[in-house]
């Protein structure tokens, strides 16, 4: 599992505890060494931490060592792709954590109103496909098969860092693009072995996806012009993006669709 | 803030939910631009004019009225509805016309996954092509497709339309400036999931 990478590789942490964030630093910079990996710079915000590592080995190697340190929840590794999730509304985490200065071709987000699993920092999307860099999925639904597929990939020795469902299907994916399934490809096999009711989004390195349930059970509506896709559960989302009339798109049932880069 | 015979039009509704809710007056609201979910749902009586596209269940138990919406409309369109007339001039997604109980819903373009599902009254005229599982579960009510149909629901069922019934599509449709559709497919309920005696429980005590 995982992915040689040659580079700068930013892994962002979080602790539930904010005064434990110093020591936590320690420790994940040390754990990072140890592995090999060289730190380039290392940041704090309150329960943030966000390291910039040169690392040549397989990140699943240095996921697996981080995990170990007390107090660590990995929101993601990657090359070109970082989460960012907290508590507050999206103008929040814009001045928080300077969201809007981030440059780049792609990005997907989520506001969770939790159904099952617990409310926390942790919890909230979107999900990083422990331990493969760059993919990540936000979701709207709830899968009823997540137990059964959780044991599947646990007997397989998957780490899961929550008890979300939504998890899972970063993981799946994960595991169907190393398998060197295209996105598409994912997403379709996705409609078969995810049960229950899902639309969600996925991000990789070079591609943006959606898949849509059989029952068409979660809303989904697009937009799109020769330079700008936006995706959203909701028109009133996209009326933000573009300022003139476009047409809106509402992706039906056992639906997907990627863009690759 | 609507009265009688009032006529108002919204401007910038940029796609909001919950726009012209509960709406008992005889009045014309228009909106132009987008309107969100629920949108005029609850209606009794106005005439209302959408210019741009509807989010979920637009028109949601409507009891009397006319709605229209010049693009698409999202899922559950006309959901419940017991009268009047809706008309989609674009698609409709999943489940129009879902536990529908009168009226007419009226959609020029192709209609999205259990189109009438469990539908117990009313018209559904599809001007294009439906989904899969037309008119699942169906106890009542008709529905006309003028394209293909994916596939019917549980209990769903083709019948053979009356010349008289195609008329009564025709001019239906001639009055949203629809003429260029001449046939159609009649789906009603095959009713042999009816598991039903006529009388409630009570009533049948009292006899």
């Amino acid at each position: 599992m995982g992915e040689q990478i040659d580079g700068d590789l930013v892994i962002r942490i979080w602790t539930e505890n904010v005064q434990d964030i110093s020591s936590v630093a320690a420790r994940s910079e040390e754990t990072v060494r140890h592995a090999g990996g060289v730190i380039r710079s290392t940041s704090t915000l309150d329960q943030f931490l966000r390291l910039v590592v040169n690392y040549q080995g397989e990140v699943a190697d240095l996921a697996d060592a981080l995990i170990k340190v007390p107090g660590v929840a990995i929101h993601s590794i990657g090359t070109t792709s970082e989460v960012i999730k907290d508590i507050g509304t999206p103008a929040m985490m814009d001045v928080k954590h300077g969201v809007g200065e981030i440059l780049g071709t792609h990005g997907i987000g989520h506001v969770r109103m939790a159904t099952e699993s617990r409310v926390d920092v942790n919890h909230a999307h979107p999900f990083w496909a422990y331990p493969f860099p760059d993919i990540t999925v936000v979701h709207n639904g709830q899968l009823t098969n997540y137990h059964k597929l959780k044991r599947m990939y646990e007997d397989q020795g998957h780490h899961f860092q929550t008890g979300n469902d939504s998890e899972i299907i970063a993981v799946y994916l994960a595991g169907k693009l190393a398998e060197g399934q295209g996105l598409k490809q994912a997403l379709r096999s996705s409609l078969d072995d995810l049960d229950g009711t899902f639309t969600y989004l996925v991000a990789t390195k070079d591609g943006l996806g959606y898949a849509k349930d059989q029952w068409s059970a979660k809303p989904l509506v697009t937009m799109e012009t020769d330079d700008v896709i936006a995706i959203a559960s909701e028109e009133i989302s996209l009326r933000g993006v573009f300022a003139e009339e476009i047409e809106r798109i509402e992706p039906q049932n056992s639906e997907v669709m990627t863009w690759l880069l | 803030m609507a009265a009688k015979g009032e006529e108002i039009t919204v401007l910038n509704p940029n796609a909001r939910h919950n726009l012209g809710v509960a709406i008992f007056d005889m009045c014309t609201i228009r909106f132009e631009g987008s309107v969100g979910y629920y949108a005029a749902s609850m209606l009794d009586g106005p005439e209302v004019v959408i210019e741009g596209n509807a989010g979920w269940a637009l028109g949601e138990n409507m009891m009397a009225g006319k709605i229209s919406v010049s693009k698409n409309a999202g899922a559950s369109v006309g959901s419940t509805m017991r009268g009047g007339e809706l008309f989609v001039g674009g698609d409709a997604g999943a489940r129009a016309g879902i536990s529908m109980k009168g009226g007419s819903l009226i959609v020029a373009g192709n209609s999205g996954f259990l189109t009438g599902f469990m539908m117990q009254k009313g018209r559904i005229i599809i001007c294009g092509d439906a989904g899969e599982a037309l008119g699942d579960s169906m106890y009542e009510g008709t529905i006309y497709v003028g394209g293909s149909i994916a596939s019917l629901g549980a209990d769903a069922t083709i019948e053979e339309i009356s010349e008289e019934e195609l008329l009564d599509v025709l001019a239906a449709l001639r009055d949203h400036g629809i003429e260029n559709k001449r046939s159609f497919t009649k789906v009603v309920s095959a009713k042999k999931l009816y598991h039903y005696d006529t009388l409630e429980r009570l009533e049948k005590s009292a006899l």
